[in-house]
């Protein structure tokens, strides 16, 4: 038995497009799985021959052409003959990953392990040949990604995610807190606003060379953000939700070396996995009240039970923001924020990385760029620069003793981690 | 174990709608499944769903599924069902023309609504109409 399971090593490459970043270009999955791979062992200081287990994520085998994860990538990662498996509770899976490595670790049976994840969300092969690849349109990726939603009954009842996940818990929150629609619209802009200050500063986010919102606003010809907000630039997915406020795809590659003797390896700061619970439900995820997902409230408590930790002492939160209205109804829910005043925090700003409460500050899945099965390991990522101070321009400078990660799963799973600052 | 899912669309084919209610707790889970949602019990019995419930709240995408991208606008919304759960599906009776129809015809709700089994690319599925 192993006494800790700490968080060393972090990996992560630009999130973009295999079709025309130039950092992912012309690469296989088994290349980019590699270098998100190295980067943590590296950042780690150690060698392949010393991880004891690896575990791989991977949503859409559509553009992947992968089944047998662990097996295609075990050369490629240097984990020949280890041990290892795909595992995948969709976008939630590498934050669900650092949990299966605690319980890995902390049987004994491993002392380090490898966490890494990859999606390729631009296209697709156009056969057989992985490195001739067709771009794969929105409406086709979806119709790929609604897999993970009830087949049986929901999807064919004219099944419309925007709606489900975007539309309705926006509703929600506005009937509840008793917003007006322009209360709420500026609300939703003003959290935009953030994530793209966020991004701005993150070389690896989607957005990064599109600059601020502001910047962006200016490029576009309009005279304001406000004005921008509410051009066709920025039509309504689905009433009240506007396009601005969901999820931007991307490809994406991550990684994360967790161990059970940090004292071992790179002269870094560790940061230990401290709790962690995971919770599931088919759709729908909720009943009346879109904005109560049961399973979110059972998840943040027991794992904060297990941390031993209570809401007032998180220091910087994390939550799922495939669509922005997340980061207002969940903050409230982990206890983060009031119940009821997320909306307020977002307007003052206070969600920034210099503000009050920081709250997604890699840019999350707008910002950041949304590549499923690997999105959470970006968080991880994140979290453990922050914890370090390496976090350049985005910096938090308030202490960051406890951090809380919060993902979704499509649909719908929810794991929530808890880390503490080792030592 | 008998085929759960097969016999409700073959239900909604004879105009039938018919949920799982639980011999242990009460509740109702529809449409049916193997467990009871609320309790996980097996011992359920199948029963007529009275075909009323609640438009709570409705709206429509611009980029719908793919089988049912010929068929937009939809508007697609939350019925909670007169005996409990609630039900995703197609409102009839309500303007999704635009976004600010959407935003209008929100502020009416919640509205009672009724049932209708109707035909979507060859499957028959429940959408309720708003009275």
């Amino acid at each position: 038995m192993n006494n800790r399971a700490s968080i060393i090593g972090v990996g992560s490459t630009k999130f973009g497009s295999v079709l025309e970043t130039p950092e992912l270009k012309d690469r296989t999955f088994q290349e980019l799985a590699a270098e998100a791979a190295f980067e943590a062992m590296d950042d780690a200081g150690v060698e392949p021959d010393k991880i004891d287990a690896f575990i791989v994520g991977n949503m859409l085998t559509h553009t992947s052409q992968i089944y047998s994860h662990s097996t295609v990538l075990s050369d490629w990662l240097g984990m020949r003959l280890k041990g290892g498996f795909h595992f995948d509770t969709a976008c939630s899976t590498t934050n669900t990953g650092l949990g299966i490595a605690w319980e890995m670790i902390m049987s004994g049976k491993c002392k380090n392990v490898l966490l890494v994840a990859g999606e390729i969300l631009s296209s697709a092969p156009k056969n057989v040949f992985p490195l001739d690849r067709k771009a794969v349109d929105a409406q086709t990726l979806w119709e790929w990604t609604d897999y993970g939603v009830d087949h049986v009954y929901a999807y064919h009842h004219f099944y419309d995610v925007a709606s489900a996940y975007g539309a309705f818990p926006t509703i929600g929150y506005m009937r509840k807190n008793k917003l007006t629609f322009e209360e709420m619209d500026k609300a939703m802009m003003e959290v935009n606003r953030t994530v793209r200050k966020h991004s701005s500063l993150n070389p690896k986010a989607l957005l990064y060379s599109k600059g601020t919102l502001e910047e962006e606003a200016k490029r576009e010809g309009f005279a304001s953000v406000d004005e921008y907000w509410k051009s066709a630039k920025n039509p309504f997915f689905a009433w009240p939700t506007r396009l601005f406020s969901a999820l931007n795809t991307a490809d994406g590659f991550t990684a994360s070396v967790i161990s059970a003797e940090p004292e071992k390896y790179a002269n870094k700061l560790p940061v230990d996995i401290a709790g962690f619970h995971w919770t599931t439900s088919n759709f729908p995820w909720y009943g009346e009240d879109p904005t109560d997902f049961p399973q979110d409230k059972l998840a943040f408590g027991e794992a904060y039970k297990m941390a031993n930790i209570k809401p007032e002492e998180i220091d910087y939160l994390y939550v799922h923001d495939c669509l922005q209205i997340y980061q207002l109804i969940l903050s409230e829910v982990a206890g983060y924020v009031p119940k009821g005043q997320a909306w307020k925090y977002a307007v003052d700003g206070k969600f920034g990385f210099d503000g009050e409460k920081p709250l997604n500050v890699s840019g999350g899945r707008h910002g950041g760029g949304h590549a499923f099965e690997a999105s959470a390991g970006f968080e991880t990522y994140e979290i453990v620069k922050q914890m370090r101070g390496e976090a350049g321009g985005r910096q938090i400078k308030s202490k960051l003793e406890v951090v809380v990660q919060h993902n979704h799963g499509y649909g719908m799973h929810t794991a929530v981690t808890v880390l503490k600052k080792g030592k | 174990m008998e085929p759960i899912v097969k016999k409700w669309y073959d239900g909604l084919a004879e105009g039938r709608i018919t949920g799982a209610k639980c011999l242990d707790c009460g509740a109702v889970t529809f449409p049916p499944m193997t467990v009871c949602r609320e309790c996980r019990s097996r011992h359920l019995e199948t029963i007529k769903m009275s075909g009323k419930g609640t438009v709570v709240m409705f709206s429509s995408t611009i980029l719908p599924a793919k089988p049912f991208a010929d068929l937009a606008p939809i508007p697609y919304g939350i019925v909670k069902t007169e005996e409990g759960p609630c039900l995703f599906t197609k409102i009839e009776g309500v303007d999704c023309s635009s976004p600010e129809a959407i935003g209008r015809e929100n502020e009416k709700l919640p509205a009672p609504a009724e049932a209708k089994v109707v035909n979507v690319k060859g499957l028959n599925i429940v959408v309720f109409k708003k009275l």
